[in-house]
């Protein structure tokens, strides 16, 4: 499944310490053989080439050299080449990084007795507007605004040694003080989303992602190439949260799909994510018959840049109504999905609503159907297949009827009289025309409110 | 006419004056000179004040002489009028140098003169043969000589007695010259040509010159361009004494014999040159020191040191002229040149020889009075050669740099690093725009424009050589702009092998010019700041990728440019352009099998019949029309068979139904002809369901070869047009004749139509699915089973009224909101998708929706091109 691997496409787009994961996951899975090109968002450029689980190991030291993990770093070199004994580098590092660590620790060690203070512990719960806390900060405790910016260091720093909760937590002490303007303020948002992820707490991660969004599309200043390039990153560091947040599934379609930057972010950037915003849509039940059009779309329109069984698999069904061949494409999507970090957890999920997407098509489609020809399509035995029929049809979820005899399902009629159609289209024009008169008489109080108010008389 | 021609006579004719300057200081025999190659680097010597004015002089006599032999009164009349005023000029000279003594060339002419007026006015029988000009000439010409001549009684009467005394001085061999040395002249002449690039050319061109003065001088009384043939005649003729002189010092008989076969093969006819004639014991008394330094044009003075600074300010005083209304510009030309030769001679460095030349082009640039006049082919051609001089000379010195951001007072001519003031972007922008120019002005049928369009391999020379200079000095801005001409030569060009690479013959990393075209004009997008470079270097791209069949990346381009919105604010050639880019990315489309999408791009350019002018252009294949129409009919004749009993159906192509009203009001319509009458009659075929006549009637062997052979991979083209005839004929069947069937086996419907069951089957489903057909397949007979629930009228009236209130109501919100109609439109489109959806037979609400996904915005808000823009404009 190689050929379908998308670390290396994400890899560019993420940070070093989220790389571990997929790589952590790669590892666990044995992927022999792909290429990857790393370049992570630090501005180090690696590429490198990865063949076996050594290799692999050999990319995360790559991958760590440039962080504070020294231990890590330590742990994989002696793995990997067990016979040598670590470099010198190394361990020089090490102790660098203790007395840089220890340095911080002392110019931050002020910051955070004024913190333990319970006084201040209230404050910080109770106050919103970080002028009148950093006021009330300064006058009480002696706190200087300079140290804002230790803060800032001493979580970095942290965060490259990974320490994320502790990072996470310094980071939110920043943000609460730091005004929007600040140069680190956006860098800090981006810390506090890779440490809410990196520790795995979807919730804060997620109102960290919209509050990162918010701020992205709130500041102007920014020129629309560097905007493309935040939502880039943006949508691939969303996928952690996505992906492992209950609601996620809904918000990646409302996010990739409707808001009109990321989708133009995705469309021009990184088609590749479309595998994401796809499989979200096929295990979304709620929202997949609407959504699926403008995907289908989308799919179509990127279809010469990327493509992979999942979108394959929606455009033989959507486009070409090509059952037999969305079938192949339904079998390698299964195996796709399990060799993706982020789509493994949603793979039976997937299996079944895909299959469901084509019976329910089939059912739209025929008006009678043998069983054998339907299980042959669904990849199930007939008879689980007619199990699944008759569960769907007790579920209410189909109208139709099982001709055992003949091993047929035969659909029930669809056709809607024409009361009920005429009764729909009138249904709403009535509300919209009262909606209509109601906002005539506001609009006409409010322009006539001095005046004479002969305009409405109801 | 004449003068033009003449200027760049000048130009040789200057320099063989500085050639020969040549010769007399390093001796090198002349015979041996005449043919050999330029030599620059002599030193060239100051003249004095009485020279420059007795050459002037000397001048309009040898012109005055000229007319005489043409009876040409009105212009000698002219030139006369000259010789008065030059001389008055002289005075102050002649006072100084001569003593007061009237110089004796000058008592000869008027000599001259005078008889030749009396023979004139005596011959009757010639007087009244005169043309009303000349005669009038004649009499004023009388009148005011004798009234000059008054003032010269005692010179002349001195002159009288003694007429065969030589000139004194060194004006002798200028005065006295008889035929056989104007021959040798003449020859001289064409030796120096010869030298030049273009012998025959200007060859050409100056007998060509000489011819048309002669025509011109019967009926000009405008004295503009009669001046201007005195001075370059003249001019010419200055040159040339001293070569001729010297030439027949060291002349052995051999060297005569030689000459004179030269003569005979490069005859020429130099009437110009007529006056020069005299005995050859004239001048070959005269010594060759004295002679020489009379003959240079009067730029500097003789003791006037020659230096950066005194050839700028003569180069300054020369150009402050430029554009005023009496000036010369033939004569300022002329100047410059000799200014040129000037620097050249004397060393002054690289930078003042690049700004010499920089006014040279920019004057020859203003030698074309009318800005919409193209340039005579001779003057470009001059620009051409004087623009590579200049390029080379630009890169052959990496201390000099030319821009416009040098001004006057930073400029640095002298000390390095060289800075001068000019921007050679613009002069070559100049060449190309007159070079289109000329192509325009031609007869696109001629040879002339055959011939002119292999200038074009010179011009793209010259604009890779200023793309290599600037791209190592210039700025980001001027680089775009030298890419932005390299991509307009560039883009229209089919190139074989970037064919090749779209269609995979090639390895992507080849450097063809898809990947050029990619590279500058990513260049552009990055570094541009105006607009116009990068809406234009967008458009060439978008072209050239259509061109070559990269349509994803084409289709992309255009969407993301987001053209549509602004394109009319832009200037009309860019208007243009993106017209023709959209009939290129229609083709594509259309290659590509992208119906719809072709007829959306096509629509515009084709729906208002104003085709030609919209693509400026006068001939347009029939190709395009026909792939419109093609375009058309595959998507109206389903869509017309949808809606056959529709009351408000929608007409999606205008010219199409158009096209087809016409054949319809035929009373007999016989067997197609033209490509329209082809395509209406595949239309009516396709109505019936009958795709194998249809396809008859568009792939035959006449359309063969109107329009599709037209294409490149005509094949594939062919092919493709082949299945969506099938696939679209097999919709129509179904529309026209579903409501006769209780069902159709599939089976039968792909051996009808000759498609495989697959593709049968999945039309069939993505109809049913877009409830373009009520029915429903019966998989285990593999049947299409229809449902008729046909409402009954009072049912189906009802459902209109309810249609009917829908849109009152979506009108009165419209109303309320006074929001744009789109946005309307997106909201009702949204709306409409999302709500349940009866399933059963109601057209009238899908036709509707049909509307409205074309109308509609794209999703992604990618603005889909075509239906919804419609631009007015204006060429």
């Amino acid at each position: 499944m190689a050929e379908y691997d998308l670390t290396w496409k994400l890899g560019p787009f993420l940070d070093r310490h989220l790389v571990f994961p997929l790589m952590e996951f790669l590892s666990v899975k044995g992927v022999s053989e792909f290429c990857m090109e790393l370049v992570p968002i630090a501005d180090v450029t690696l590429i490198f080439q990865i063949y076996d689980e050594t290799d692999l190991q050999r990319a995360k030291l790559e991958l760590l050299s440039s962080t504070n993990m020294v231990d890590f770093a330590m742990d994989i070199h002696t793995s990997l080449y067990p016979d040598q004994p670590a470099t010198t580098e190394l361990p020089d590092r090490r102790s660098r990084v203790v007395s840089e660590l220890k340095r911080l620790q002392t110019e931050t060690e002020p910051i955070f007795k004024i913190f333990s203070d319970n006084e201040v512990q209230k404050q910080l719960q109770a106050s919103r507007d970080h002028r009148t806390l950093m006021q009330f900060l300064v006058d009480n405790y002696d706190f200087r605004p300079e140290m804002l910016d230790t803060l800032y260091s001493f979580a970095k720093f942290q965060y490259e040694c990974g320490n994320y909760s502790g990072a996470a937590d310094y980071l939110y002490l920043h943000r609460g003080l730091v005004p929007g303007s600040d140069k680190n303020f956006l860098n800090g948002l981006w810390g506090k989303l890779a440490s809410e992820i990196l520790t795995q707490h979807w919730e804060n991660a997620l109102e960290d992602l919209n509050r990162l969004k918010e701020f992205i599309e709130a500041n102007l200043t920014t020129s629309p190439l560097q905007a493309l390039q935040q939502r880039t990153w943006l949508i691939h560091w969303s996928l952690f949260v996505f992906f492992n947040h209950p609601k996620g599934r809904e918000l990646i379609i409302e996010m990739f799909l409707y808001q009109q930057p990321y989708l133009n972010a995705l469309q021009t950037m990184c088609p590749h994510v479309l595998r994401y915003l796809a499989t979200a849509v096929v295990i979304n039940k709620n929202s997949r018959r609407a959504a699926m059009k403008d995907l289908v779309r989308v799919i179509q329109q990127e279809s010469y840049t990327y493509k992979d069984p999942i979108t394959e698999f929606l455009a033989h069904l959507y486009v070409d109504f090509d059952f037999d061949a969305a079938q192949e494409k339904l079998q390698q999507c299964a195996a796709v999905l399990e060799n993706d970090f982020f789509l493994v957890a949603c793979q039976n999920d997937f299996i079944e609503n895909a299959r469901l997407m084509i019976f329910e098509l089939f059912c739209r489609i025929h008006q009678c159907i043998s069983i054998n020809m339907l299980a042959e399509k669904l990849n199930m035995t007939p008879k689980d297949a007619e199990r699944w029929i008759v569960n769907l049809i007790r579920q209410a979820k189909l109208d139709a009827k099982i001709d055992s005899q003949q091993g047929h399902v035969v659909m029930g009629t669809q056709a809607v009289s024409p009361y009920q159609q005429l009764i729909e289209k009138t249904k709403t024009l009535s509300f919209r025309t009262q909606m209509l008169s109601i906002n005539v008489e506001k609009k006409a109080t409010a322009r006539y409110s001095e005046g004479p108010s002969w305009a409405v008389s109801s | 006419m004449t003068s033009r021609f003449f200027m760049s006579d000048s130009e040789s004719e200057s320099e063989s004056s500085e050639e020969e300057i040549i010769n007399e200081q390093t001796g090198i025999s002349a015979a041996a000179y005449v043919f050999s190659e330029d030599e620059e680097d002599t030193k060239r010597i100051v003249r004095s004040a009485k020279e420059k004015r007795y050459e002037e002089l000397k001048n309009i006599i040898r012109s005055i002489k000229n007319y005489k032999k043409n009876k040409d009164m009105s212009n000698l009349l002219s030139s006369f009028e000259d010789l008065c005023r030059s001389y008055t000029k002289t005075l102050p000279v002649v006072q100084k140098e001569e003593g007061g003594k009237t110089p004796r060339f000058f008592i000869r002419c008027l000599a001259e003169l005078d008889e030749f007026i009396q023979t004139v006015w005596e011959d009757k029988v010639g007087r009244k043969s005169m043309s009303k000009n000349n005669a009038k000439g004649l009499t004023t010409l009388r009148q005011k000589y004798r009234k000059y001549a008054k003032e010269y009684d005692t010179d002349l009467a001195v002159f009288r007695e003694n007429p065969d005394r030589a000139d004194s001085d060194a004006e002798v061999e200028k005065e006295d010259q008889d035929d056989e040395s104007e021959d040798e002249n003449n020859l001289m002449d064409a030796a120096t040509f010869k030298k030049e690039s273009s012998v025959t050319k200007s060859a050409k061109k100056f007998q060509k010159g000489s011819d048309d003065e002669e025509d011109d001088d019967d009926d000009s009384i405008d004295w503009g361009p009669d001046s201007d043939d005195e001075t370059s005649s003249s001019d010419g003729g200055g040159g040339m004494f001293p070569l001729r002189e010297k030439f027949l010092k060291k002349t052995t008989d051999r060297d005569d014999d030689d000459l004179k076969r030269k003569r005979k093969r490069l005859p020429r006819e130099n009437k110009a040159k007529d006056e020069e004639s005299d005995d050859d014991g004239g001048w070959e008394k005269v010594k060759r020191g004295s002679s020489m330094p009379m003959e240079k044009p009067k730029m500097f003075g003789k003791d006037d040191e020659i230096n950066v600074n005194s050839v700028h300010k003569k180069l300054n005083e020369i150009m402050a002229a430029r554009g005023k209304k009496g000036t010369d510009r033939k004569e300022q030309i002329e100047l410059l040149h000799e200014l040129l030769n000037v620097a050249r001679d004397n060393t002054l460095g690289p930078a003042i020889l690049v700004k010499v030349q920089f006014n040279i082009i920019m004057s020859v640039y203003d030698y074309n009075p009318s800005v919409s006049d193209p340039m005579k082919v001779e003057f470009w051609e001059k620009v051409v050669l004087k623009i590579d001089e200049l390029l080379d000379m630009l890169i052959a010195d990496p201390e000099l740099s030319i821009g416009e951001q040098v001004t006057e007072e930073t400029e640095s001519l002298e000390k390095p690093p060289l800075l001068v003031r000019g921007c050679v972007l613009t002069i070559v922008d100049r060449m190309d725009e007159e070079f289109i120019k000329l192509l325009k002005a031609c007869d696109a049928h001629s040879n002339e424009y055959i011939v002119s369009l292999r200038d074009e391999i010179r011009v793209c020379a010259i604009i890779n050589k200023l793309l290599k200079y600037e791209e190592e000095h210039g700025m980001p801005s001027d680089i775009c702009r030298v890419y932005l001409r390299k991509i307009e030569h560039l883009y229209y060009k089919y190139e074989p092998r970037a064919a090749k690479q779209t269609l995979g013959e090639l390895p992507t990393t080849d450097d063809t010019s898809l990947a050029e075209m990619d590279r500058l004009c990513k260049y552009i997008y990055v570094r541009d700041n105006t607009d116009r470079l990068r809406t234009r270097a967008v458009l060439c791209h978008i072209y050239h990728m259509s061109l070559h069949d990269k349509w994803y990346e084409a289709r992309d381009l255009m969407l993301m440019a987001h053209l549509q919105e602004t394109i009319h604010h832009s200037d009309l050639p860019t208007q243009i352009l993106y017209n023709r880019t959209m009939v290129q990315l229609g083709l594509c489309a259309f290659r590509h099998g992208n119906i719809k999408e072709a007829h959306n791009a096509l629509l515009d350019i084709q729906s208002g019949g104003r085709a030609k002018e919209l693509l400026a252009q006068g001939l347009l294949p029939q190709m395009l029309e026909c792939v419109y129409l093609v375009s058309a009919m595959l998507i109206e004749i389903p869509y017309m068979a949808a809606h056959e009993f529709d009351a408000r159906r929608r007409m999606i192509s205008k010219s199409f139904h158009h096209q087809l009203k016409n054949s319809e009001r035929q009373s007999l319509v016989g067997p197609p002809e033209s490509m329209r009458e082809h395509v209406v009659a595949a239309s009516k075929a396709m109505r019936n369901g009958n795709w194998k006549q249809c396809r008859n009637l568009l792939l035959n062997d006449k359309m063969n070869a109107k329009v599709w052979d037209l294409f490149h991979e005509a094949d594939r083209v062919r092919k493709m047009l082949g299945g969506k005839i099938q696939e679209e004929s097999l919709r129509t069947y179904l529309f026209t004749y579903s409501h006769v069937y209780d069902s159709i086996s599939l089976i039968k419907l792909s051996d009808m139509f000759e498609l495989p069951h697959s593709t049968v089957h999945a039309i069939i489903s993505k109809m049913i699915i877009n409830e373009e057909i009520m029915a429903s397949l019966d998989e285990p007979t593999s049947c299409l089973v229809m449902h008729r629930t046909e409402p009954s009228s009072l049912q189906s009236l009802s459902l209109q009224l309810a249609d009917k209130l829908y849109n009152l109501v979506e009108n009165n919100e419209r109303v309320l909101d006074q929001k744009p109609f789109f946005t309307r439109g997106v909201q009702g489109g949204g709306y409409r998708d999302r709500r349940e959806k009866g399933n059963w037979g109601d057209r009238r609400d899908r036709r509707d929706r049909d509307n409205q996904n074309i109308h509609r915005r794209d999703r992604c808000g990618r603005k889909w091109y075509g239906q919804e823009y419609h631009v007015k404009k204006r060429i």
